[in-house]
C-alpha cells in the first residue's frame, strides 16, 4: 500500500479510535464500579452531538457549541442517574442493560421531538491541513487525538492521584469494604455517572462535525462502542484504550483494502478474541456482586 | 386433565380473538403481528426460560428469510419448500454458531449475538452483494404458485396458514414448559450449579433452547419473505436488534401469552401512535423503563392474576351451584 494513502489511514484510524475511546471509558468504569451496562450513554453521545449543532448554528463556534453538548450531557446523566438508576444497582446485569435500552430510545424519541429526522450537517471547526510526511492531513483530526490524549492522561491523575479516584479504583476491586471505609457509595456512583455521561458528551461534539447528526447516531455507534469495550475487557481502562485504537485502526486501514470489511473485520477479530478469551483481552473475572 | 383442558381453551379463545379480529382489523396489522409474535417467541424462550438476552435476534430472522429467499429466487416456486428451506437454513446458521456462543455469559451472548447480526447486514449487503442483490434485494412475489390447500401466495391464505403456524408454535412451547427440558432450562437460567448436580449438561441444555428459539425465529423470517415476496438486508438492520426484547418484555418475559399481547401492542402502538404524534420511540422507551421499574412484569404479567382471579372465581360458583343442584 503506498504512502499517500497510509497515513492519512493511520491518522483517520487513530481519531475514530479516540472518539471510541472516549465512550468506551465511561461504559467501562460504569461496569467496573456499579456493575451496569448503561446503553443509555449512547443518548448523551447524541445530546452532545445536537447541542453541538444547535449552539455551532446560532452562535458561529463549534467549540462553544462542544461545551454547551458536555454540559447538557452532563446535567442530563445526573438527572438519569438519580431518578432511574438508584433502583437499577441492585439488580442483575440484564436488567440494567434493558433499563437504560429503554431510556436511549426514549431519548431518541425526544431527539427527534426537538430537531426532527432530518440529518443536519455540523461545519468543522478548522479546515486547515497539516503536511506530515508528505501527505496533508486535516488538523481537526489531530486535535481530536490531542483532546482525547489529554482526557486519558487527567482521568488517569484522576484516578491515581486524588481520594475520590482512588476510591473508585478501590471500588472496583470491592464496593463493600469502600463502604466499611465510611465512603459515600451512592455519591462516588453518581460521580462515575457523571464522568461517563460527560466523555460521551464530549465524543458526540467530537464527532459531529466528522459525520452528520442525525437521531439514529447513537445506535449507529452502539455496536462499535460495546466491540470496544468488550474487546478491552469490561472495566479495564487500559484494555479500552488498546481496544479503541485497535478497532480505530482496522476499521480504518480496513476500508483501504476492501471497503466492506472495515465494518464487518472489527466483529469478526471480537468473535475471535472472546472465542480464545471470553472476558476480552484485559478483562479479569469480575463477576456480578 | 382439566388443567390441560383450561390452557388449551384459553389458546384457542386468544386465536380465536385473532381470527374474529379479521372482521374488523385490515389483514396486513394482523399478518404482521402474527409474524411478530412468532419472532418474538424465540426470544421470550431465550429471556424467559433460559436467561439469555439476544440484542441480535435479526442474524437468525435473516438466515430464515433468505433461506426462503434463495430457494424461491434461484431454484423452486413452491413457498411451502421455500419456508422449509429456510428454517433448515436458520437451523443451519445457530447450529454453526451455537456452541461457541452459549459459552458465553449473558451480557457478553447479547452483545455477540449482535455483532453477528451487524456480519450478517454486511455480509447481505456488500460482500455477497452478487447473490443477494445487494440492497435492492431479491424479489420473487410472481415467481410463487399457488399451492393446494391453503394458497399462501395469497394475503388471506397466508393469514390462515401464519394463524395455524402461531398456534402450533404456541402449543409447542406450552409442551416445552410442562416437560423435564423445559424445567431444565429453567433451572439453567436459576442455579446452573445444581443443574450439573442433578446430572445435566448446562451446555447441552443451552445448546437445545438455543437451536429450538432462534430455529423459531428462523420460521418467522421465513415467513416474512413469503408474505413481503422479497427480501432485503435491511431485515438483519442492527437499528432494529432490540425489537423483539421490547416486545418480550412489554409483553411479559417468560409469559405464555406475553409475546401475542406484546406484539398487538407493539405493532398497534407503533401504527397508532407514529400516525398521531409520529414519535411512538419515546412512549416505548418511557413504557419499557417504567415495566421494568414496577417489577418488570409486563402487560400480560400484570394482568393474568387479575385475570385468573376473575375466572376462578366464576368456575368456583359455578362447581358449587353445580354441587348444589346435585343434592337437591
Amino acid at each position: 500500500m503506498d504512502l499517500q494513502l497510509l497515513v492519512p489511514g493511520i491518522i483517520f484510524g487513530l481519531s475514530i479510535g479516540s472518539i471510541f475511546f472516549l465512550m468506551a471509558i465511561g461504559l467501562s468504569l460504569c461496569f467496573g464500579l456499579m456493575r451496569i451496562i448503561s446503553l443509555d450513554q449512547l443518548l448523551y453521545y447524541s445530546l452532545g452531538a445536537y447541542l453541538t449543532y444547535t449552539v455551532s448554528v446560532a452562535s458561529g463556534s463549534v467549540w462553544l457549541g462542544m461545551l454547551a453538548g458536555i454540559a447538557i450531557a452532563a446535567l442530563a446523566s445526573l438527572a438519569v442517574e438519580r431518578l432511574v438508576f438508584p433502583r437499577i444497582y441492585e439488580r442483575e446485569l440484564t436488567f440494567s442493560m434493558i433499563t437504560s435500552f429503554g431510556i436511549l430510545i426514549g431519548g431518541v424519541g425526544i431527539i427527534k421531538f426537538f430537531w426532527g429526522v432530518v440529518p443536519r450537517p455540523v461545519a468543522i471547526p478548522t479546515l486547515a491541513q497539516v503536511n506530515i510526511l508528505g501527505t496533508s492531513v486535516p488538523v481537526y483530526r489531530l486535535v481530536v487525538i490531542g483532546i482525547a490524549a489529554l482526557v486519558f492522561v487527567a482521568i488517569w491523575l484522576f484516578l491515581n492521584r486524588t481520594i475520590i479516584g482512588k476510591a473508585i479504583r478501590a471500588g472496583i476491586e470491592n464496593v463493600d469494604h469502600v463502604e466499611g471505609l465510611g465512603i459515600n457509595v451512592s455519591r462516588l456512583f453518581t460521580i462515575t455517572f457523571i464522568i461517563a455521561g460527560t466523555l460521551s458528551g464530549l465524543a458526540g461534539g467530537l464527532h459531529a462535525p466528522l459525520i452528520m447528526v442525525d437521531p439514529q447516531m447513537g445506535l449507529e455507534v452502539l455496536a462499535f462502542v460495546f466491540m470496544v469495550v468488550i474487546i478491552g475487557g469490561l472495566g479495564s481502562i487500559k484494555g479500552t484504550l488498546v481496544s479503541a485504537f485497535l478497532v480505530g485502526q482496522v476499521v480504518s486501514l480496513g476500508s483501504l483494502v476492501y471497503a466492506p470489511l472495515a465494518q464487518m473485520a472489527p466483529f469478526a477479530i471480537m468473535l475471535l478474541i472472546l472465542l480464545v478469551k471470553p472476558t476480552g483481552l484485559y478483562g479479569s473475572a469480575l463477576l456480578k456482586r | 386433565m382439566t388443567k390441560a383442558l383450561r390452557w388449551w381453551w384459553g389458546l384457542l379463545l386468544a386465536f380465536g380473538l385473532i381470527a374474529a379480529a379479521r372482521l374488523f382489523v385490515p389483514l396486513p396489522f394482523l399478518i404482521e403481528v402474527l409474524i411478530f409474535s412468532i419472532y418474538t417467541m424465540g426470544c421470550n424462550f431465550l429471556l424467559g426460560r433460559v436467561g439469555f438476552i439476544s440484542f441480535g435476534q435479526p442474524a437468525y430472522l435473516a438466515a430464515g428469510a433468505y433461506g426462503t429467499a434463495f430457494y424461491l429466487f434461484y431454484f423452486g416456486t413452491n413457498p411451502y419448500i421455500g419456508i422449509l428451506a429456510g428454517i433448515a437454513s436458520g437451523l443451519a446458521v445457530s447450529a454453526l454458531v451455537g456452541p461457541l456462543f452459549v459459552r458465553l455469559r449473558s451480557d457478553y451472548f447479547a452483545l455477540v449475538n449482535l455483532a453477528l447480526a451487524v456480519i450478517i447486514y454486511y455480509l447481505m449487503q456488500k460482500v455477497l452483494a452478487d447473490v443477494t442483490k445487494g440492497d435492492n434485494g431479491l424479489w420473487f412475489l410472481t415467481r410463487m404458485t399457488s399451492t393446494p390447500l391453503i394458497d399462501i401466495a395469497t394475503p388471506r391464505g397466508f393469514f390462515v396458514f401464519a394463524l395455524f403456524v402461531a398456534f402450533a408454535l404456541w402449543a409447542f412451547y406450552k409442551y416445552l414448559d410442562d416437560s423435564i427440558f423445559g424445567a431444565c432450562c429453567l433451572a439453567t437460567k436459576q442455579n446452573e450449579d445444581k443443574l450439573e448436580f442433578l446430572g445435566y449438561s448446562n451446555f447441552r441444555v443451552r445448546l437445545v433452547a438455543f437451536l429450538i428459539a432462534n430455529t423459531t425465529t428462523a420460521l418467522a423470517g421465513a415467513m416474512y419473505a413469503v408474505y413481503l415476496g422479497f427480501v432485503s438486508p435491511e431485515i438483519a438492520s442492527p437499528h432494529r436488534a432490540a425489537d423483539p426484547v421490547v416486545v418480550t418484555i412489554l409483553g411479559g418475559t417468560g409469559t405464555l401469552y406475553g409475546p401475542i399481547v406484546g406484539a398487538v401492542a407493539y405493532t398497534g402502538m407503533k401504527d397508532v401512535i407514529s400516525k398521531l404524534i409520529g414519535n411512538w420511540e419515546l412512549f416505548i422507551g418511557l413504557l419499557l423503563v417504567l415495566i421494568m421499574l414496577a417489577g418488570e412484569k409486563g402487560i400480560w404479567g400484570t394482568a393474568q392474576p387479575y385475570l385468573e382471579r376473575l375466572f376462578t372465581r366464576r368456575k368456583a360458583r359455578g362447581v358449587a351451584a353445580v354441587r348444589a343442584e346435585a343434592r337437591r
